[in-house]
């Protein structure tokens, strides 16, 4: 037990790398992000965990019972929020990169094109004057 | 209490790997809400009831909600050019 919350850390963090590296869809790739972010509450939580011990709200417990790791959950709790913020953030971009480029996929954007040529496709809305149909 | 807390961290994980699986972003975001809610359970048996609220809200119901709209915007808007 005392090795399975790194261990599961370890291996959310790896499947979401493994997923963000072999993504070929933006809004797939954001969700593989959040995988990544949950190992990081799993591993905090998984720190701060004592077996047997309370909750750490003492309303209805004399003071000095054992309990968890309250700074643990509080470092928890912001990551969840900034988490939310940053998936956000990404999705906002994703659609703008979609409006711009025409696809999702990043091995069509222009970046990842090999030399970074402007043509080659016309997938991109604001090189230059086009055709007009 | 002893079984409970190793099942719901191996139940964490598969739910991780399914949501990077899951490569069509409409079925993902199926994946993701269960991922959330097992997250939240997972939170509460580690003795953190207010980072399972939390996660419960954010995780489960907002974070959703967003990937839907994005895909919705994507839907509905096509591309400026034809590609």
């Amino acid at each position: 037990m005392s090795m399975l919350p790194y261990a599961v850390a370890a291996w959310l963090f790896g499947i979401g790398l493994y997923g963000i590296a072999t993504s070929r869809n933006f809004i797939h790739l954001v969700g593989c992000l959040g995988i990544c972010q949950s190992a990081t509450y799993v591993l905090l939580l998984g720190l701060g965990y004592r077996w047997g011990s309370i909750a750490p709200i003492f309303y209805d417990h004399p003071p000095g019972t054992p309990a968890v790791d309250p700074v643990m959950q509080a470092l928890v709790l912001t990551d969840i929020v900034v988490g939310a913020t940053l998936t956000a953030l990404l999705l906002v971009l994703t659609i703008q990169a979609y409006k711009r480029g025409g696809s999702l996929d990043p091995e069509i954007l222009r970046p990842m094109r090999p030399g970074g040529q402007p043509d080659r496709g016309a997938s991109r809305a604001d090189d230059g004057e086009r055709t007009a149909p | 209490m002893t079984v409970i807390l190793p099942l719901l961290f191996l139940l964490a994980a598969g739910s991780g790997t399914a949501v990077v699986l899951i490569r069509d972003p409409a079925r993902q975001i199926f994946a993701i809400a269960v991922n959330g809610l097992v997250l939240a359970i997972l939170f509460d048996a580690l003795q953190a009831p207010d980072v399972a609220l939390s996660e419960l809200a954010v995780g489960s119901a907002a974070v959703p909600l967003l990937f839907l709209v994005a895909l919705m915007a994507v839907r509905n808007q096509p591309p400026e050019e034809k590609s």
